[in-house]
């Protein structure tokens, strides 16, 4: 229940991806002072198979000396000590948790260094480095595939270890504290090329707030008039479908007041479609425009309706582009700009979600269901529904602009400090993410949902996803990202 | 928003029901529910008769499946305003 601003501080995943990602990002800010608080992170190496050792395929990002054990254990026992704080804070089941964390953060770093290995990762031009006769070529994404592969073998396969998973398996909480990660990534970008992330920023508010005036009212009209839905089946589904998926059914349905039965089918389906979502969309949008790597990336951010899947499906996205501008149009993008055009989106298209849901809830209370001496909508609904984690990924990416303009040698020790956080703990936290989401997906869960199931398929495949690209390609088209 | 009351708001698949120490009131609908509060009210007597009470319906979270909390920890709390007529009073 929320009853002041304040509420949920201490007990919810999304304050607790604010303050997980700010205290890393504090402790990079710390190398101002001479300290080296984020040196110890693991970091996984590309590998050749028949080459393997520990210190072939890991290493510490800056601790030069340190054995790559002694970093990954120090990476563990950092996560989980964090993790474990977080976890209690909200009230989960400690014992559980912290099996079940431990579970997914070693199946992660074996699945992440698994993905590094050569064969899957390095670009053609870079076989001869390896000494590789063969490749595919996959960058990065090798990695996230596996994971997602994984994730869903033991969600679907294996019930039993997904429900003992599933007390740590947070997909949300994970890509969140990633994203306010992030932050300081797209601090790093702004400092290299403000013009282009200001150009970003505007055309993504403007493509995200086409596209919802147009979402919206075709899928609830849908609803109505071809699949007969109710008045509440209808403005949930839209909403999940349009705007961002499970949070968006959820606040619409709490601001008209639904069964809460309805926004719970919707968000089976809003997870299981979203996966669909995740696994064609990066490598259609691949094949399809390999030259349109920011309007690719902000059709995802439009479509893609989970910020999980969102997240994911843009990290993917990034590392096939990337793997494949280099293998087949000779040119090297620097890494993180499709991505973050996909996040861009996804984020505006996350923050708009409390003035719709109080919108909808003066519309349903004043005028739908309208009764005397009724309830009133508070402007705090607002504020209640409002993500987070954005108020952390904004603080972070403000907060490192505004400390590195202040000298060159500032921001060089910055940034040496903040690579850690930005590069290996975010990757980490998008792996765990991508064998979170495959484990809490159950497709089994599709099951006598027909009629919502096809209308959800048709509003996605038929409507979403062809308005997003159009409206990513009218605002996007063109624009590139820096080249190495 | 001061309340006079405040009550625990689930639904059960069927209907809403609202708890209080001392009753359950449940209706199809919301109005349902707050017509079916105020005879509850009435019948005991927690207030006197033809005054009006502002009640807190507190939406219990645990009605949504703990996986889908870690999208929205929020659903919704109501304030209503009933006016307890009496029966008799309402004939008048």
């Amino acid at each position: 229940m929320n009853r002041k601003w304040y509420s949920g501080m201490a007990r919810t995943e999304d304050w607790w991806a604010v303050w997980l990602g700010l205290t890393m990002f504090l402790a990079s800010v710390s190398s101002l002072w001479g300290l080296d608080l984020t040196g110890w992170m693991a970091k996984p190496n590309t590998w050749v198979w028949g080459k393997f050792s520990f210190d072939a395929v890991l290493k510490a990002s800056g601790k030069q000396g340190w054995h790559p054990v002694l970093s990954w254990l120090v990476t563990y026992l950092v996560f989980t000590a964090l993790t474990c704080l977080a976890a209690w804070a909200m009230k989960f089941d400690l014992k559980r948790f912290v099996a079940g964390w431990t579970v997914l953060f070693v199946m992660t770093w074996i699945i992440w260094i698994i993905g590094q290995e050569a064969h899957f990762k390095v670009p053609v031009n870079e076989f001869a480095k390896f000494g590789l006769s063969w490749g595919l070529s996959l960058g990065g994404g090798f990695s996230y595939l596996l994971a997602l592969l994984v994730g869903l073998i033991i969600g679907n396969f294996f019930k039993g270890t997904a429900g003992f998973l599933s007390e740590a398996a947070k997909p949300e909480w994970f890509i969140k504290t990633a994203i306010v990660f992030l932050g300081i990534k797209i601090g790093v970008m702004s400092m290299e090329a403000a013009g282009f992330i200001t150009e970003l920023v505007i055309t993504g508010i403007a493509a995200t707030f086409v596209a919802y005036m147009l979402f919206w009212p075709i899928v609830y009209a849908l609803g109505r008039r071809v699949f007969h839905l109710s008045r509440d089946a209808s403005a949930v589904l839209a909403s999940g479908i349009s705007i961002c998926g499970v949070s968006a059914a959820i606040a619409t349905a709490g601001a008209i007041r639904a069964r809460p039965v309805i926004p719970v089918v919707v968000s089976i389906l809003v997870v299981i479609f979203a996966m669909f979502e995740l696994i064609i969309l990066p490598g259609f949008y691949t094949a399809i425009a390999p030259n349109q790597p920011i309007v690719n990336g902000s059709a995802l951010g439009l479509t893609v309706k989970t910020d999980g899947a969102d997240a994911a499906a843009g990290a993917m996205l990034d590392e096939l582009m990337r793997a494949n501008a280099e293998a087949n149009l000779g040119v090297r993008w620097k890494e993180g700009w499709i991505l973050m055009a996909s996040l861009t989106t996804k984020i505006w298209i996350d923050m708009f979600i409390g003035v719709w849901a109080f919108v909808l809830a003066l519309v349903w209370v004043y005028k739908v269901e309208r009764q005397p001496g009724q309830s009133k909508v508070g402007l705090m609904e607002i504020w209640h529904r409002f993500p987070k984690f954005v108020l952390g990924y904004l603080l972070v990416w403000f907060s490192y602009i505004t400390i590195a303009s202040t000298g060159p040698e500032i921001a060089k020790t910055l940034h040496e400090a903040a690579t850690p956080v930005e590069g290996s703990m975010r990757t980490m936290m998008f792996m765990l993410t991508f064998l979170s989401i495959g484990v809490i997906t159950d497709f089994s869960k599709l099951r006598g949902m027909g009629k919502l199931a096809l209308l959800y398929a048709i509003a996605l495949f038929g409507i979403i996803a062809p308005i997003a690209y159009a409206v990513a390609w009218i605002f996007h088209r063109g624009m590139m990202p820096p080249a190495l | 928003m001061t309340a006079d009351l405040e009550v625990r708001l689930i639904h059960d698949g069927i209907k809403w029901v609202a708890y209080h120490q001392s009753f359950e009131a449940c209706g199809h609908t919301l109005l349902d529910l707050d017509q079916d509060l105020t005879r509850c009210l009435l019948d005991t007597q927690l207030f006197p008769d033809n005054t009006q009470v502002t009640v807190f319906m507190v939406f219990d979270y645990n009605c949504i499946p703990t996986w889908i909390r870690q999208y929205a920890y929020h659903y919704f709390n109501r304030h209503v305003r009933l006016n307890l007529k009496s029966p008799l009073l309402k004939g008048q």
